[in-house]
Order: structure tokens, then C-alpha cells, then sequence
């Protein structure tokens, strides 16, 4: 039985077909990435799963009692599933790092209750982890945007779903901070065997750090890939469809792993 | 400060008051104190407070460092109702029910209530839910409610409800004594106590709908719970004292300024400021001139020059 499921999902706005149809499963543990050009339906189509678009079709995700509907559950039951992380967060007011970390915590609360002593700690901790030690009282809007992402980031492994779902987090971060992003999702994913959902804008994380890669094009999966599985040319093949002519390479760093390497390769004219 | 202000507040205005004539027990000057300057001094405080802790929900809520109760025409709005209350009000016979409240208190907030509701639909017509379109949708309601207010005027006696109108829309803190203002104030320490208690709620729907949602909140719900608990403070508030500009707007940016965050604290910072502010201004407007002025112009002169500072520094950042 697949931890989580999504089947025929369709959504539209003004007259417009955006995602068209998809269905894929993912299971426990597994970090499953996105990948597609922009404009693709990759942003729509996680926003449904949130249930934050209205759509046709189903997600159901592995409980102890058999698989729930996404779509039947009510906001404060959804968020102690699912987390999601935004391209950009919406928070504009002044805020202290350590009180957005705390937002996470809100699912298990009641609507009058604080966190207690043991989530501030815990809290703290987390930001450690992201890479934001001593930064609780700071303002959250004097941080980076990678920062903020980071921050974010903390904030849905505060959350402590069993689905998390985040849309391009590593657009707004440098280099170093996109490995160590996905590192940290990585290693929550397997102390606390949940899955994740990953848009991502950059194909050589996608290739190096999923388990799993959809490739979306117009509102549709076109490909699926396992890169630990899959021959270099047959993955080629399929990431052409939405890049063009490109080649891939396995490469071994410095400590003996080996990398997937994506190179553009001159269109035809 | 704030109690300084409000011990200030006891003593100042048309009839002098001493502490050595009240401590000797002069009949006429405890009547004095007791029965308007105490009653006053409380709406001061305590309704500037509430003015400064419903600007921050409106500012926090609708995600616009701009929305205040003046902008989005809820002060205007209760204005007009309360109009409608003094001149239907009398009509009815009925000046003053159970704990002081009167129908122009139950109009003022109807009519602050249909603004909220009348600008929240007016800003649903933007799907992108942009920021300045609120204040827009607030822009238009304020209008409207001039327009009745107007009509209002136009059909009110002169000699009486006319002035008692236009006493209104100056907004002044003259002839608020203690039988008035006991229900308002109990209502809007009610409200004050709930906002507190939902603050958590507050800060979580300061980021848009599918993200808090995502975070477990029912923003529709919660959102309309806020906006009524806050609109039920500005209209205890307003329905004692008339139109009063700026307090809503200034205090919570002045708390946050000095803050840096949205914590409970800095709402109860916002609070004390607000409170000061009014009091301050209430102070100024039965002291600097022979004949009492009314209270919103000193708020203005405060809040004005702050507004024009958000702006300029609104524009530096971008």
C-alpha cells in the first residue's frame, strides 16, 4: 500500500486546463522531486494537494486506520498531515525568527494555547539544524531570503508532518545553502519516516538528492525517473522533454561519491 | 507616562479642581471628579488603548501597515450610524438602557459593523487579494458612509440633533460622564481581554490564506471573528467620543518600531500608546484654547506627520 496517492488529479482556473489528469504514489520515506520549465503546473499542482485550489480528482495519504482523503479533512487535520513551504512566505509584519519557527507548532495546539517550555526548546534546536543558531529574537524581516527560506524550512520541520510538500526552496539560495537544504530534508525524512514532495528548479539537486523525479510538462507527468536505477541515456531521454538537447554524466567528488552532472547541449537550429 | 497623563487628566479643564479642596472634602469638586473627569480620564485610557489594539488586529489582519479603523471607514461608518441612532434613537423615546447602553451605542456599531462587511466584499472582487485593494474598498465605503451621514444631516433638527451630530463627527471626549460610559467600557474591555487571548490567531493570519491554512488555521472564520471583535471596540469607543482619526493608524507602528516584532506585548505596547495619545490629545484640546477644541485635531497633528513618515520610508525600502 503506497503511503501516499495521488489519482486523476485535475485543476483549471479561468477556462484554462493547468494540471491535467496526474496520478503517482509515493512511499514512506521517499523524497520525491519535480521537475519541469516554468510555467509547467508544478506550483498548481502542490497547491491542490494542500487542498488550497479546488480540484478534481483525489489525495490519499496512509493512516493507521487505512488511507484518508486530503480533500474530506478539515485545515487543523490537513496540517498535522501535511506541511507545505511556499516559493516566498507571506509574512510581511515584523516577527521574531524564533515566533515564526513557532507557527509550526499552531496544528497541535488549541486555538487559545501557546507553546509551552519543550516546543521553545525544541524550536531552538531546529534552527541550529537549518543553519540559524542564535537567531531566535532577531526580526524575521532583517534575514536574507535564503534565510528566510531556511527559516521557513525550520518552521515545517517544526510542523512534524508525515507529508511535506515544498515548492522551488532552493530558488532564492546560494549554492552551498541549496545542498545543505536538502541534506537536512533528507535526514528528517529518515528520522521521521515521512515523505516529501519537491518542486525544484534545479535539475542537478533533483538528480542527486530525489529518490524519485516526475517530469511535468503543460499540466502532465511526461516522465518518471529513479536516478540510482535509471541508465544515464535512458534519463536523456526523458529530461530532453523538458529541457531540450542535454547529456548527463556520472562524476565521483572528492569523498568517493558519485554525482550526476546535467550538461545543456546546443539546440539544433 | 501614561498614568502621569491620566493623573494629569483628573485635574485639568474648565472647572479647576485642586487635591487640596478634594482631600477637604468639597462636595462640589468630588461631584466634578467623580461624575466627569474619572469617567474622562477612563475613556481616554482605556478607549485609546482599545483604538491602538484594533488598529493593530485591522493592520496584522488584513496584511496592510495601513489599515487602521479610519482607513477602512469602519470610524466613519459607526459615525453615520450613530447619527442615524441619535436621530432615530429619539424617535424611539429611548436614550439610555441597561448599563448605559444607548441605541446611538447599538447604531454605531451596526453602522461600523456594515462597513467591515461592505469593504471585505468590495476587496473580494480582487482575486489576486492585494493589499491596496482593501484600502481602496475602505476609500469607497468612508464615502458612502459621508454620503449618509449627510443625508442624515440633511433631514435633522437643527437646533438639537443637527448639533448633536455635528458634536459627533468632531469627535471630543466633552460630556462623557460616569452614567454613560460604564456598559461601553465593560463591552470593550471584554473584546480587549478576547483579542489578547486570540493574538497567537492573529499573528498566523498575517501571511496569506493557503499558507495559513497550511499551518492548521481557518482563516475565513477566524479572520471574521477578529475584524467583529475589533469593530465591536472601535464602536464602544467612537459611540462615547465621536469621530477620533489617527490613533488606530499611529500606535501599533510606534510598538512595533521600538519592538521590532508582533508579540502580545508589543500589541499591549500599541495599547499604551494609544492610550496616551488620546489622553494627551484630550488634555491639549480643553486646555490650549478658552473654548474646548476637538479632540481629533490633535490626534491628527500627531498622526499625520507619522503617516507621511510610513510613507517615505515604505518608499525607501523598495
Amino acid at each position: 500500500m503506497s503511503y501516499f496517492k495521488v489519482t486523476d488529479l485535475t485543476v483549471g482556473y479561468g477556462g484554462k486546463m493547468i494540471v491535467n489528469d496526474v496520478s503517482f504514489a509515493v512511499e514512506r520515506g521517499e523524497l520525491t522531486g519535480i521537475l519541469g520549465a516554468n510555467g509547467s503546473g508544478k506550483t498548481t499542482f502542490l497547491k491542490a494537494i494542500c487542498n488550497i485550489l479546488p480540484h478534481e480528482g483525489m489525495c490519499e495519504m496512509h493512516k493507521a486506520q487505512g488511507m484518508t482523503k486530503l480533500e474530506s479533512l478539515s485545515a487543523k487535520e490537513l496540517a498535522r498531515l501535511c506541511s507545505y513551504i511556499p516559493q516566498r512566505s507571506g509574512i510581511s509584519i515584523d516577527i521574531s525568527v524564533l515566533d515564526v519557527v513557532l507557527m509550526g507548532c499552531n496544528p497541535k495546539l488549541g486555538i487559545l494555547e501557546r507553546p509551552n517550555k519543550e516546543m521553545r526548546e525544541r524550536a531552538s534546536e531546529i534552527l541550529k539544524i537549518v543553519g540559524l543558531p542564535g537567531k531566535e529574537e532577531m526580526n524575521y524581516q532583517f534575514l536574507s531570503e535564503g534565510q528566510k527560506q531556511l527559516c521557513i524550512l525550520a518552521r515545517t520541520l517544526m510542523q512534524d508532518a508525515k507529508l511535506l510538500l515544498l515548492d522551488e526552496p532552493e530558488s532564492s539560495l546560494d549554492l552551498r545553502y541549496r545542498y545543505h537544504m536538502l541534506e537536512i530534508l533528507r535526514k528528517s525524512l529518515k528520522e521521521g519516516e515521512s515523505s516529501a514532495v519537491v518542486a525544484l528548479h534545479d535539475p542537478a539537486l533533483a538528480l542527486n538528492y530525489c529518490d524519485r523525479l516526475l517530469l511535468f510538462s503543460e499540466g502532465r507527468i511526461v516522465g518518471e525517473m529513479i536516478p540510482a536505477k535509471d541508465s544515464p541515456e535512458e534519463m536523456e531521454r526523458k529530461l530532453m522533454q523538458i529541457y531540450g538537447p542535454v547529456s548527463l554524466h556520472r562524476y565521483e567528488d572528492r569523498a568517493g561519491h558519485t554525482q550526476l552532472v546535467m550538461i545543456k547541449e546546443p539546440e539544433e537550429l | 507616562m501614561l498614568v502621569v497623563l491620566a493623573v494629569f487628566s483628573l485635574f485639568v479643564g474648565k472647572y479647576p479642581l485642586s487635591m487640596r479642596e478634594l482631600l477637604a472634602g468639597n462636595e462640589l469638586h468630588w461631584r466634578v471628579f467623580l461624575t466627569l473627569r474619572v469617567s474622562r480620564t477612563v475613556v481616554g485610557v482605556l478607549g485609546g488603548f482599545a483604538l491602538g489594539i484594533a488598529g493593530f488586529v485591522f493592520q496584522t489582519v488584513f496584511r496592510n501597515p495601513l489599515a487602521s479603523p479610519d482607513i477602512i471607514g469602519v470610524s466613519s461608518g459607526a459615525s453615520a450610524g450613530a447619527a442615524a441612532g441619535i436621530l432615530f434613537g429619539a424617535g424611539l423615546g429611548i436614550t439610555t438602557g441597561w448599563l448605559g447602553f444607548s441605541w446611538v451605542t447599538a447604531f454605531a456599531f451596526a453602522g461600523a459593523l456594515l462597513s467591515v462587511i461592505l469593504a471585505m466584499a468590495l476587496s473580494m472582487i480582487d482575486r489576486n487579494g492585494r493589499n491596496s485593494t482593501i484600502v481602496l474598498a475602505g476609500i469607497a465605503v468612508h464615502s458612502l458612509a459621508q454620503t449618509v451621514l449627510m443625508c442624515l444631516k440633511l433631514t435633522a433638527d437643527p437646533e438639537k440633533e443637527l448639533a448633536s451630530i455635528e458634536y459627533w463627527i468632531m469627535g471630543s471626549l466633552n460630556g462623557i460622564n460616569s452614567h454613560s460610559i460604564l456598559g461601553n467600557m465593560i463591552l470593550c474591555m471584554i473584546c480587549v481581554g478576547a483579542v489578547f487571548l486570540l493574538h497567537r490567531q492573529i499573528i498566523l493570519l498575517s501571511m496569506e490564506e493557503g499558507e495559513a491554512r497550511m499551518l492548521g488555521v481557518n482563516a475565513g472564520k477566524l479572520r471574521l471573528l477578529l475584524l467583529l471583535l475589533a469593530t465591536l471596540m472601535v464602536s464602544c469607543v467612537v459611540s462615547l467620543s465621536g469621530l477620533i482619526s489617527f490613533v488606530g493608524l499611529v500606535t501599533p507602528h510606534l510598538a512595533r518600531m521600538l519592538t521590532k516584532n508582533s508579540r502580545a506585548s508589543t500589541m499591549f505596547l500599541g495599547g499604551i500608546f494609544g492610550g496616551c495619545l488620546l489622553t494627551f490629545s484630550d488634555i491639549l484640546a480643553r486646555s490650549v484654547a478658552k473654548t474646548e477644541l476637538p479632540v481629533s485635531i490633535f490626534t491628527g497633528i500627531i498622526g499625520a506627520p507619522f503617516l507621511i513618515y510610513l510613507i517615505v520610508r515604505g518608499r525607501q525600502k523598495i
